[in-house]
């Protein structure tokens, strides 16, 4: 199974968004937020070479000398994930051989970026974690909905909760 | 939201062919109501979108685009002295 | 946000620039702004390419045919992208096993005859005496639950409409002679107006399952063979009630729609031009207006309401949670 960047993002934030991804039922087309991000990811490394796409898997949003990774994101609201979502890609990319160094998350609307770096233990973590997104993706059924306080700014709220 | 988006493209340079750009970008987005005027329902990624399509032609030291928005259609009065062309902005022909 | 875009006149059709125009033979035109359109409904005679048919196929935008009389002849539905194979699966699967397509069949019975129901009891509460009626249809609705098969179900529900259409003459304050529904061709003034927004109907939830992920030619109700998208004939069901039958009442108690807006030449079978775009114009207000949905807590307009329906339906045939359709709560 080829486990994608946003993937792993899903897996912190709700197992059934992932498991809905991954049956490729999404929503994301027609939802404001995610359409503003995207929106956000084109513009703002215009002269710079920008998303690469890696064995059709890792999508990553700027890569600088092969050595840094960036990922941007719109607000600091679900940062656990996009720091395993950066993870990932650096893991992803030294398996192929490339010496990357480090990820940074930009946050271009606060003007902020914070540094990602990977050590064993978040290696190993990250092993566990593509086990379990494995897992749950082959579940016959969506897991239940979670209801958190994110779930009103998901593009999946109106699937989840009709 | 509902926009009105009113522009001035400076002739100097290449400004009939930037106008001419200006024009079709904002076409796709809203109506086109009088010569450098357009307006129309617009929701927060397309304005964005718009603003991004026509970054790349506008000239920041020459060029300028004005947008209004009201939060709802509604909120705003609209009359008109002379011709009533409520029409152009109908999705009825 | 987006809208739908109604063009009567006739004319070419053709993609200029980035937009889509209509030039009628006199000049006038109208540019569609593809960014913000949802589909395109022609009603006039067009003129069009493959350059404009390819344009509005990039651009996702459904378009619905008419012919010169307001009859419903086609769509073109757009490529689609997004396609989940999994859903197809599970929507095939519901189908060919009759006992699961039963179930959802008679939810979908179930609902519209509910929103018959309120109908019926929404002119009984302002003064109609319609209290035969509504306990007719009370009992028939019991009935929907043991139905055996989908003929059953069929019966069952042409039972509830003969009772429906008995209310119609005492809820219409116009004179109609009306008793039982006629299609091709409609053979008077109801049958013709229901026929006109039954296709409204049938186009806009073809519009909604476009953007979800269903196949629109595999239903539950309808026979997969009954139209190519049968389905949208399934979810349009339980909008009619709200959607055409209300309208039409409201036309004609308020005289927005009498017999003058017919050519009666034909047996009333035909509205004429102007009388099409005044109940386009009531079909497309209705539709845009808005409602509290009690679970998600926002504000929803009719024609979402159909999307919602379309999710649902999504659910329940991933396992996920039983199909409950859209009956009227408010």
């Amino acid at each position: 199974m080829k486990i994608t960047g946003t993937m792993i993002n899903y897996y912190f934030v709700c197992h059934r968004k992932l498991w809905l991804h991954v049956h490729r039922l999404s929503f994301e087309e027609q939802h404001e937020n995610v359409q503003l991000g995207k929106l956000l990811d084109q513009s703002s490394y215009t002269r710079e070479k920008k998303q690469i796409m890696i064995d059709e898997t890792v999508n990553i949003d700027f890569l600088q000398d092969w050595k840094i990774i960036h990922e941007v994101k719109k607000s600091k609201s679900m940062e656990e994930s996009a720091e395993w979502q950066v993870r990932y890609y650096i893991s992803y990319l030294r398996k192929k051989g490339i010496a990357v160094e480090r990820g940074i998350l930009d946050y271009p609307l606060l003007k902020k970026r914070k540094e990602i770096l990977l050590n064993d233990e978040e290696e190993e973590k990250l092993k566990d974690i593509l086990l379990d997104i494995e897992y749950i993706s082959n579940q016959e059924n969506a897991p239940a909905t979670i209801n958190k306080k994110w779930c009103k700014k998901c593009a999946f709220y109106e699937y989840c909760f009709s | 939201m509902y926009i009105i988006l009113i522009y001035d493209i400076s002739t100097e340079g290449s400004g009939a062919r930037i106008s001419r750009n200006v024009f079709k970008i904002c076409k796709k987005y809203l109506t086109h109501v009088q010569k450098s005027v357009f307006e129309g329902e617009l929701t927060q990624s397309k304005l964005k979108k718009l603003q991004i399509e026509l970054s790349e032609f506008i000239r920041d030291d020459m060029d300028s685009v004005v947008v209004f928005n009201s939060t709802q259609r509604r909120w705003l009065k609209k009359d008109f002295w002379g011709m009533n062309e409520e029409e152009k902005t109908s999705t009825f022909f | 946000m987006v809208e739908s875009y109604y063009l009567f006149s006739s004319g070419e059709l053709k993609r200029k620039d980035n937009v889509v125009r209509m030039t009628a033979p006199d000049g006038r035109f109208k540019d569609i702004k593809i960014e913000m359109t949802r589909d395109i409904y022609l009603f006039g005679e067009t003129s069009m390419n493959t350059k404009c048919l390819n344009f509005l196929s990039t651009n996702k935008i459904p378009m619905h045919l008419f012919n010169y009389y307001g009859y419903y002849t086609g769509s073109f539905y757009p490529k689609e992208v997004n396609i989940s194979g999994n859903l197809l699966i599970r929507q095939v699967e519901h189908y060919t096993d009759e006992t699961r397509r039963l179930i959802i069949a008679k939810e979908i019975i179930y609902s519209a005859s509910y929103n018959i129901y309120r109908n019926v009891r929404y002119y009984h509460q302002r003064g109609k005496d319609l209290e035969t009626q509504l306990d007719q249809l009370k009992a028939l609705r019991k009935l929907i639950s043991r139905a055996k098969n989908i003929q059953e179900l069929m019966g069952i529900e042409g039972n509830i409409h003969q009772v429906y259409y008995t209310c119609w003459a005492i809820v219409v304050n116009q004179k109609i002679d009306f008793q039982k529904r006629v299609k091709r061709p409609p053979d008077n003034m109801i049958n013709t107006l229901i026929s006109f927004l039954n296709s409204l109907v049938y186009t806009s939830c073809l519009s909604e399952i476009y953007v979800s992920q269903l196949n629109p030619t595999i239903s539950y109700l309808h026979s997969a063979s009954d139209r190519r998208f049968s389905l949208s004939l399934d979810i349009a069901e339980i909008f009619k009630p709200i959607l055409v039958d209300r309208l039409i009442f409201s036309l004609l108690n308020k005289k927005v729609i009498s017999e003058s807006d017919f050519d009666t030449e034909s047996n009333f079978c035909y509205l004429k031009k102007n009388a099409q775009q005044k109940i386009l114009k009531a079909y497309n207000e209705r539709l845009e207006k808005t409602i509290k949905h009690r679970e998600l807590k926002r504000h929803i307009s009719y024609r979402h309401l159909m999307r919602l329906e379309c999710y649902k339906l999504i659910k329940h045939l991933m396992n996920d949670k039983n199909y409950e359709g859209f009956k009227i709560w408010w």
